[in-house]
């Protein structure tokens, strides 16, 4: 349980506050380039971080967000119509740089930081896909559940398992590491893991072990991206970094980067997937809330751990809506798997102290020579024998590296 | 729970909180908004009616989407159980050893099915004699 006032500080993050002023250290997704394809003069709003803004192309031709005007009463995802856009007089200028499929944007103050070296920026445009979608309610909720490996074994479990063949461009439908065991049979019948959590030049770095039968270990590696984002695993060929964006307090979107270290990605048939689930302009999921995500007993008794289908994106929202626009701290018993909440939420207060103290040397990835050589993250599932789970964590992630068609090195 | 919710105002009576018909459904499972909380009323294996706080106090998701199962609601997020009694009596996702869960308990309420209705009583002690 944390005090109100904590509470407050670290979940809201308008133009005024302290986890806004963290956030605006960083580069935030704004949009997906999707959204902008095809048009050589785009108007397209962009409601981020509690301001009202539209992204357009400047005098140069660069991508930039400036801010229009917005009555008070207006929907947080507001989208006004191109002829409806009034830019602000003297309002802010922010840049834009667009980086394989999202347009990231920097709202802060002096020079924007540089780009770590991540794979999903490294990798060709072949080899990533770029996607998005709306979830009404606060960022740092949607970041907890992203580092919480112990509810993939609930929230996400399956009463029955998928042919792993099935499982293309979708999250835990593979089979785990080098076995014929489909992920989602590891998640159910190894609910308890041990959980990991380091600190390291870009966030946490947490290790979810699962103590198997015959001596073998169970190791997921997934990240905390500072400030918003995570990187996971999603099968063996794909992972997924995914920041959890504030539209506003009570709002955020997932902005998800699907990075292939194999054969390109099957774009269309990723986006067609995605699409047939969300609206658009908004990228809105067709289930939630005011339909009660579809969710059906019936489904709950006999399939799935929700009741809410097998879109696992679908598990999280609802998890995390669920909780009201901002979840009530001062009522939360985190346990021992909560263990990388309770870690980044200190490395978030460290973080605002360091901006309201001008120490910002002391927030991960500014320094502008260190940052472009920060690479990887180590992402992956791993099945080893118990005393060896590291090495083999590690192996299998190099393996991986070396087999790529792109400059996968680390 | 040092900080669980309070109700509002302590009834000294029997207030009818929903018809009987609200747990007609194959799934017992019925949100309710009672003494100024939000509330989640079940009917357990055993028959008997629970009506205790709507949100895991684990993280807080939503238990009106729990699981029905094990004379209990369970919380979908991470396996959180729960009795009529608002009692947590696993938490399947901690280490073997754990023994938090004792210490974790719901707000809870007396309640009755009486003449087609729920009833329900907000005291402490002994509940007072049901009307009619």
């Amino acid at each position: 349980m944390i005090t109100q006032k904590l509470n407050d500080q670290i979940t809201r993050i308008g133009p005024d506050t302290s986890a806004g002023a963290v956030h605006r250290h960083y580069w935030q997704p704004a949009a997906l380039t999707d959204e902008i394809a095809g048009q050589d003069a785009p108007m397209l709003p962009v409601n981020l971080l509690g301001e009202r803004l539209v992204m357009l192309r400047d005098d140069t031709g660069a991508l930039v967000l400036k801010t229009r005007e917005a009555s008070a009463d207006e929907a947080p995802t507001h989208h006004p119509a191109r002829e409806d856009i009034r830019l602000v007089e003297g309002g802010a200028t922010y840049p834009v740089v667009e980086k394989n499929g999202i347009c990231f944007a920097y709202m802060g103050p002096g020079e924007p930081p540089a780009f770590p070296n991540f794979d999903c920026f490294r990798a060709p445009d072949s080899h990533v896909f770029a996607f998005k979608g709306l979830w009404e309610c606060n960022w740092l909720q949607a970041l907890e559940i992203g580092i919480d490996p112990g509810h993939a074994s609930f929230l996400h479990r399956f009463l029955q398992d998928e042919d792993p063949e099935d499982s293309y461009g979708k999250q835990f439908r593979d089979k785990a590491a080098n076995t014929d065991m489909p992920m989602t049979q590891v998640l159910r019948e190894y609910p308890r893991p041990d959980i990991e959590v380091d600190e390291t030049a870009f966030g946490l770095k947490i290790t979810a072990l699962r103590h198997m039968e015959n001596d073998l270990t169970h190791v997921r590696v997934t990240n905390q991206i500072f400030p918003s984002a995570i990187c996971i695993p999603m099968s063996r060929e794909m992972i997924i970094t995914q920041w959890h964006v504030p539209v506003d307090d009570e709002n955020c979107y997932w902005y998800t980067m699907f990075t292939s270290f194999d054969k390109p990605v099957n774009k269309e048939l990723m986006r067609e997937q995605r699409l047939k689930e969300h609206s658009l302009p908004d990228y809105a999921p067709l289930k939630n809330r005011s339909n009660h995500y579809h969710y059906n007993p019936e489904e709950q008794k006999s399939l799935t751990y929700t009741g809410m289908g097998m879109d696992i994106n679908v598990h999280d929202q609802w998890a995390v809506e669920s909780m009201g626009a901002i979840q009530d701290r001062t009522r939360e018993h985190l346990g021992r798997g909560d263990a990388a909440i309770v870690r980044y939420r200190l490395m978030l207060r460290k973080a605002i102290k360091a901006v309201e103290t001008g120490k910002l040397e002391r927030l991960p990835m500014q320094d502008r020579q260190e940052t472009p050589q920060i690479v990887g993250p180590l992402s992956n599932d791993a099945i080893a024998d118990s005393d060896d789970w590291l090495a083999a964590s590690v192996s299998a992630d190099m393996e991986r590296r070396r087999a790529a068609p792109w400059d996968a090195t680390v | 729970m040092s900080q669980s919710p309070q109700p509002e105002t302590e009834t000294v009576s029997w207030v009818k909180i929903a018809s009987a018909d609200a747990l007609k459904a194959p799934r017992p499972v019925a949100p309710v908004t009672a003494f100024g909380l939000k509330l989640v009323l079940f009917r357990d294996e055993e028959g008997e009616l629970g009506l205790i706080g709507r949100y895991c106090p684990h993280r807080g998701a939503d238990l009106c989407y729990g699981r029905h199962e094990n004379n209990g609601i369970r919380c979908p997020f991470h396996g959180w159980h729960f009795d009529r009694t608002g009692q947590c009596t696993e938490q399947p996702a901690e280490p073997e050893d754990s023994t938090m869960y004792k210490a974790i308990k719901l707000p809870s309420f007396s309640v009755v099915e009486h003449e087609g209705d729920i009833l329900a009583w907000a005291g402490d002690g002994t509940p007072p004699p049901l009307a009619g």
